[in-house]
């Protein structure tokens, strides 16, 4: 009942209100292409967002090839010091290891290539 | 021509990141978000400039409208907020111009009107704080209810309605208008 009161108040208008609604009337503003400005921004806006993740992905990836390299090297060169019973067991357990993570690699680079033609 | 109303393409958008829908509501509401802006700001060129940061601001945050009240009601919000940002940031950038030494001749807060012909409403305008004529606008140019008002700008109805009152009281007094005396 009081809301009913209060939106009936707020809808009574008295001259001083007409008399303002008048003065800020205004005339619509022609579109004259904003919307399409407007639409092509948020276009470009899209198609960088959507390319940024590749993009940094392959910066990235260029940019810690060289460390990346650098420090298989040295876990290569730290597993002549590892017993040679141990090794010999490892590849004796899991001859295909070294296919097996590059596979798994593979799939998880596929995976987010999906994704993002997916997006 | 209307193909749905706003909740509807505004659902599309959300969903899909519908851009045509969202050219749609931007075609609907642009005339409103700019007369708003440019009631705010007195200057055309960056109303209209004001007005696309805030239809960017729309379309990030568009998910955050819930449905409930009008759209041009939240929109005039995203607005609002786009004008009060505008504003630190050129304050802010005055305060540094100035703290390096640079003398500024630049606005203050207040409004100032950069087209040739000073119309009897630039003149209201003018006698206004940025809140105030923000309401006001909201009130009497785009028609907005108390409630939408308080909505848009995060006060209470009872602070709006005073906001109003007080809006008024300085344009009467400004002016030498007669309660109930106008048309």
């Amino acid at each position: 009942m009081t809301s009913k009161i209060i939106n009936m108040a707020e809808t009574i208008k008295d001259a001083e209100d007409r008399f303002l609604e008048t003065m800020f009337a205004s005339a619509p503003i022609a579109d004259d292409g904003f919307s399409v400005a407007v639409v092509r921004k948020v276009r470009r806006g899209l198609w960088l967002r959507r390319l940024a993740v590749p993009v940094a992905a392959l910066i990235g990836g260029v940019i810690a090839f060289k460390p990346l390299a650098g420090l298989v090297a040295a876990v290569v060169s730290l597993s002549s010091l590892l017993p040679q019973e141990l090794l010999s067991a490892t590849t004796t357990l899991i001859p295909q290891a070294q296919f097996i993570v590059l596979g798994a690699m593979l799939l998880v680079a596929c995976l987010l290539g999906v994704r993002s033609l997916e997006e | 021509m209307r193909t749905g109303d706003d909740h509807q393409l505004v659902a599309r958008v959300v969903s899909a990141q519908d851009t045509a829908a969202f050219g749609e509501l931007v075609r609907r509401h642009q005339s409103q978000v700019r007369n708003f802006l440019r009631k705010l700001t007195g200057d055309i060129a960056t109303a209209d400039d004001l007005s696309q940061d805030c239809f960017m601001h729309a379309w990030d945050k568009l998910q955050t409208f819930s449905g409930r009240g009008s759209f041009i009601g939240w929109l005039l919000k995203v607005a609002y907020t786009t004008f009060l940002q505008s504003k630190r940031k050129s304050k802010r950038y005055v305060e540094i111009l100035e703290q390096a030494g640079h003398a500024t001749e630049m606005n203050g807060p207040g409004y100032s009107v950069q087209h040739d012909e000073v119309t009897d409403l630039d003149k209201f305008l003018a006698v206004l704080t940025d809140q105030e004529r923000a309401i006001m606008v909201m009130s009497y140019a785009c028609g907005l209810s108390h409630r939408e008002i308080s909505d848009a700008t995060s006060m209470p109805v009872g602070s709006v309605k005073s906001v109003i009152f007080r809006g008024k009281e300085k344009i009467r007094t400004s002016f030498d208008i007669k309660d109930h005396q106008h048309g």
